[in-house]
């Protein structure tokens, strides 16, 4: 199998053919962090598809004719492209690969047609640099190996966006316009959130910033609640601070079987803090692993899976380094005593 | 940085003397008003009231640490180690309530040579910190020694015979030169008292700097807890009483330690037995020192030792004694205490980049090896000393009773050091000549009606600033010593219109609702009862037995380091300190809400 391979054989040094997320997903896997099973396409298979359907010359002539400054011809780009590639076919060599793997994959899970989460995972992706968070798709909740094979089509066509397409223009036009996708079994969250393993607003590195809210991720990653809030101690596991805020919208399955529907979160709920103690300093505990992993503060998605205990409970579904992060100034190398001798107002000379 | 200051407060100009309190100025010094003709300056600083030390109307006679103690606070600041941007501290007395002031240095020229001058004698300290402090330890107990040794003469019907045989000098001379020794003796404590305390606070303060500079969402009690010590001196005298209980249940003669009984019943029941009186000489072998606690903060002559007044160590041990009974664990956990420290010191450690964790490793250690002394200082200056000089001037009271001078002898400390000097010269001359003394017929109505004013100014509510409201506060003395930050001071500012939310500093986390007990002086410890939440100006080690029985604290003035955060953490109670007006704003009796971690108090109803 060529085009597609286990998420947990995936290393940082894979993300040149499968795009960065997936790579990280492996390298997360290697390190002992519970993330949700699933397989990587590779980019290759991009490109396997893009020639097939011999769309390569279209798709850099309508490139070629956009502007980043000029919105109308960004969007009439990605309009005909994104046309072009719904109507290809997906190669029946990644078609093949997809479904073999879906099979695997459904047989861990112990059913025969498992929720599968599909993610982009652009080259570049999720690199320190720059950050292409929400640039690119996700569809949650996909059943049966056609689906799956269309949500990573759509991944593909999702690349052709026209933020995408203005975004990768303002980086300079460097960057190959190219993705790998992931597909993780769907974890059926009751909370989920996002944490740094830093205060991302003070910059300090002794406490882990959580926030979180009801549902699927959904929520709290595009913004549209305003999710419970919380500051805990690396160091001792105290909540630093708290606000729990009224979440009046969370994403949950479609009763249908397919895909993710936004409801209202019903009253008695929508006031009632998400996390506990206990759930807290599961949370911390992750956050320090993948952020001694990786050796930098991270930016982590997760969510808790209904019916199951904690710790098993917990999955991480992304990572990530965090960008622009405060930085306090620097305390100088000095001797304890300059340090003492400053505070008293007797600065020592520094010429 | 300058922010934009709301509020306002009272000009101290504009306080007036409570009802029947007309003439409260005769109890001090001429000096200690807001006069008139020092009124432009005055009204332009910032005045804040010291509860710290000073939570009630000062006596007369007590004044004595107020001058002293600001003398020798302006020496070595000012002229020994002159901190370059601050002079010394000026107070002022408002209806028997102290409020005090920085002196600032603004001139750069001054500053700069201050600062060589600092950098020179300071850096000598911390260099040889160890050295110096075990001198100081020494220089304290000779201190104790000769005043313990020293002896005020009597006035017999005639001179001893060494006057007339050995050519001892008259009791004019002895009797006011002991006087005198006194009072140099007391000079000399407080000038050793502040030898240490600034540059012991000021290592302490600039490794909290660096942790908020580079942790700015670290708990206050974090910092606090990498640097207290271990065995810290202030705990023995409790842990002494704990070892005591524990032999009461070994030797079986718990039995006499019953809630509601007094000392001496407690002592009276143990001498009934063999093992009792073996006890008693047990408890014997631990009083000196350790029975030199004081029942408060030290400042006031009411706040005697424990050897004084055993109602607070007996307390102790009953509790003790019924905890053990009862199967509970009374040690402090000091292993647990120990660990912790270390532990919270290497994870925040490693969590700095290489250049912040250098002088963080660098602070951290000398904040360490300064720290006993900003913990020990308490027991030898403020309790042991002091209590024990009290009572020396209490022995020249008793001989103003025993010439008719006074009607008891706490009676000396409603006059002023120097109206006590003026009452013993009479007495000389009096007695020497064989005349009719004044003092008897003119001391008395004196004592009687500043003991009116003081109980009467008991009641009053002294603002807890007065004054112009400053930018920012850059004395490190009042930053460092009394907690009195840029922040803190435009909080009293907003506040002043009351309001059902107190702020001040988070200093022991959690959150607990429940009784409020306010105690403004050692006497109303008793009133104490199981379940409340103590607010009060500032509470002192020997104030421990109460912690047992309380589930929150409350203070006036104080920061994290304060002895009301160090017992609370240990106790694990939320406690919020230096709220700069709890006790005049709560009410015994109402419920209120403490959260330690947020740092707030709110009264519930």
């Amino acid at each position: 199998m060529s085009h597609t391979r286990r998420l947990a054989e995936l290393r940082h040094a894979d993300g040149g053919a499968f795009g960065g997320k997936s790579a990280t997903l492996g390298e997360l896997i290697a390190a002992g962090i519970p993330v949700p099973p699933g397989f990587a396409v590779s980019i290759s298979a991009f490109r396997a598809f893009v020639e097939e359907a011999g769309l390569a010359g279209m798709i850099g002539a309508e490139l070629a004719r956009t502007s980043p400054d000029d919105v109308d011809s960004v969007g009439a780009a990605s309009q005909a492209i994104s046309q072009a590639m719904r109507f290809a076919p997906v190669p029946d060599t990644v078609r093949d690969e997809v479904a073999r793997r879906y099979a695997e994959l459904a047989g861990e899970a112990g059913g025969a047609e498992p929720p599968v989460a599909v993610r982009s995972s652009a080259l570049g992706e999720d690199g320190q640099d720059a950050t292409f968070a929400g640039q690119q798709e996700t569809y949650l909740w996909v059943r049966g190996a056609e689906h799956v094979c269309d949500a990573v089509r759509d991944c593909w066509v999702s690349l052709f966006s026209a933020p995408a397409i203005t975004y990768r223009a303002r980086l300079g036009g460097t960057v190959e316009p190219a993705m790998g996708v992931a597909v993780q079994l769907m974890v059926d969250a009751a909370i989920s959130g996002v944490m740094f393993t830093c205060n991302p607003v003070s910059g300090d590195p002794s406490m882990v910033a959580v926030n979180a809210s009801w549902g699927l991720g959904l929520a709290v990653v595009g913004g549209e609640v305003t999710p419970d809030d919380y500051l805990v101690s690396k160091v001792t596991r105290e909540v630093v601070r708290e606000h729990v805020h009224p979440k009046e919208i969370e994403y949950v399955p479609d009763p249908g079987g397919r895909g993710a529907v936004r409801v209202e979160v019903p009253e008695e709920r929508r006031s009632a803090p998400c996390l506990d103690a206990a759930m807290l300093e599961s949370l911390v505990d992750v956050g320090r692993r993948v952020e001694s992993y990786f050796g930098s503060p991270q930016d982590v998605e997760w969510a808790v899976a209904r019916g199951l205990e904690l710790p098993e409970s917990l999955f991480v579904v992304q990572a990530r380094p965090v960008t622009a992060l405060a930085r306090h100034a620097a305390t100088p190398a000095s001797s304890a005593i300059d340090l003492v001798m400053s505070a008293f107002g007797a600065r020592p000379k520094t010429d | 940085m300058a922010v934009p200051v709301i509020g306002s407060f009272p000009s101290p100009y504009e306080l007036e003397t409570p009802a029947g309190c007309e003439g409260w100025q005769d109890m001090y010094p001429y000096y200690a008003f807001f006069d008139e003709e020092r009124r432009e300056s005055d009204e332009q600083r910032f005045w804040f009231w010291n509860s710290m030390h000073f939570p009630v109307p000062m006596p007369a006679f007590d004044a004595i640490c107020i001058d002293t103690a600001y003398q020798a606070l302006g020496t070595w600041q000012n002229r020994v180690f002159a901190v370059p941007p601050a002079a010394g501290i000026d107070w002022r007395c408002i209806n028997g309530y102290i409020y005090i002031s920085g002196n600032p240095v603004t001139d750069p020229e001054k500053i700069a040579q201050r600062a060589a001058v600092f950098q020179q004698r300071a850096g000598y300290y911390y260099a040889n910190w160890d050295e110096l402090y075990g001198k100081w330890r020494s220089k304290m107990e000779g201190l104790i020694a000769e005043l313990e040794a020293l002896e005020v003469p009597q006035l017999g019907e005639y001179e001893p015979d060494p006057v007339a045989f050995e050519d001892q000098e008259t009791s004019y001379c002895a009797l006011l030169d002991a006087y005198r020794t006194a009072l140099r003796l007391a000079d000399l404590m407080w000038q050793h008292h502040f030898e240490f305390l600034l540059l012991g606070y000021g290592a302490y303060m600039t490794f909290a700097e660096l942790c908020k500079a580079n942790l700015p969402d670290m708990p206050d009690q974090h910092i606090a807890q990498m640097v207290a010590g271990l065995d810290v001196l202030l705990f023995k005298p409790d842990a002494e009483l704990r070892r005591l209980a524990r032999l009461a249940i070994d030797t079986g003669v718990d039995d006499a330690f019953v809630e509601g009984r007094s000392p001496e019943e407690i002592d009276s029941a143990l001498n009934e037995s063999e093992a009792g009186r073996a006890w008693l000489e047990e408890l014997e072998k631990v009083k000196h020192p350790w029975f030199h606690m004081a029942t408060g903060d030290g400042l006031y002559h009411t706040y005697t030792s424990w050897l004084d007044d055993p109602r607070i160590p007996y307390a102790s041990l009953i509790g003790h004694v019924g905890a053990l009974k009862a199967g509970e664990d009374i040690e402090r956990p000091s292993d647990h205490i120990a660990t912790e420290r270390e532990r919270l010191a290497e994870e925040y450690a490693a969590l700095l980049d290489p250049d912040a964790r250098k002088g963080f490793e660098e602070l951290l250690a000398l904040s360490r090896t300064v720290f006993p002394y900003v913990e020990e200082h308490k027991f030898y200056a403020d309790y042991w000393f002091l209590t024990s000089w009290w009572n020396k001037i209490r022995e020249f009271g008793e001989l103003l009773v025993a010439h008719g001078f006074l009607p008891d002898r706490d009676a000396v400390f409603q006059l002023s050091r120097l109206e006590v000097y003026s009452a013993l010269d009479e007495l000389l001359l009096t007695w020497a000549t064989g005349g009719v003394p004044r003092g008897p017929k003119y001391w008395p109505p004196i004592v009687a009606r500043r003991r009116e004013l003081l109980a009467k100014l008991a009641d009053w509510t002294p603002p807890p600033a007065v004054g112009a409201v400053p930018e920012v506060m850059m004395d490190p003395a009042l930053i460092m010593l009394w907690g009195v930050t840029t922040q803190r001071v435009h909080e009293w500012a907003r506040n002043q219109e009351g309001g059902p939310e107190l702020t001040g500093t988070a200093a022991s986390p959690g959150v607990v609702e429940g009784i409020a007990r306010v105690v403004r002086t050692v006497g109303e410890i008793g009133d104490v009862r199981e379940g409340e939440i103590l607010v009060c100006s500032i509470t002192s080690p020997a104030w421990a037995p109460i912690f047992s029985k309380i589930t929150a604290a409350v203070t006036d003035i104080g920061g994290v380091m304060s002895h009301a955060a160090i017992v609370c953490r240990e106790y694990g109670m939320p406690a919020v300190v230096g709220t700069g007006r709890a006790t005049s704003q709560v009410a015994t009796g109402q419920r209120i809400r403490v959260d330690g971690s947020a740092g707030t108090v709110t009264i519930l109803e």
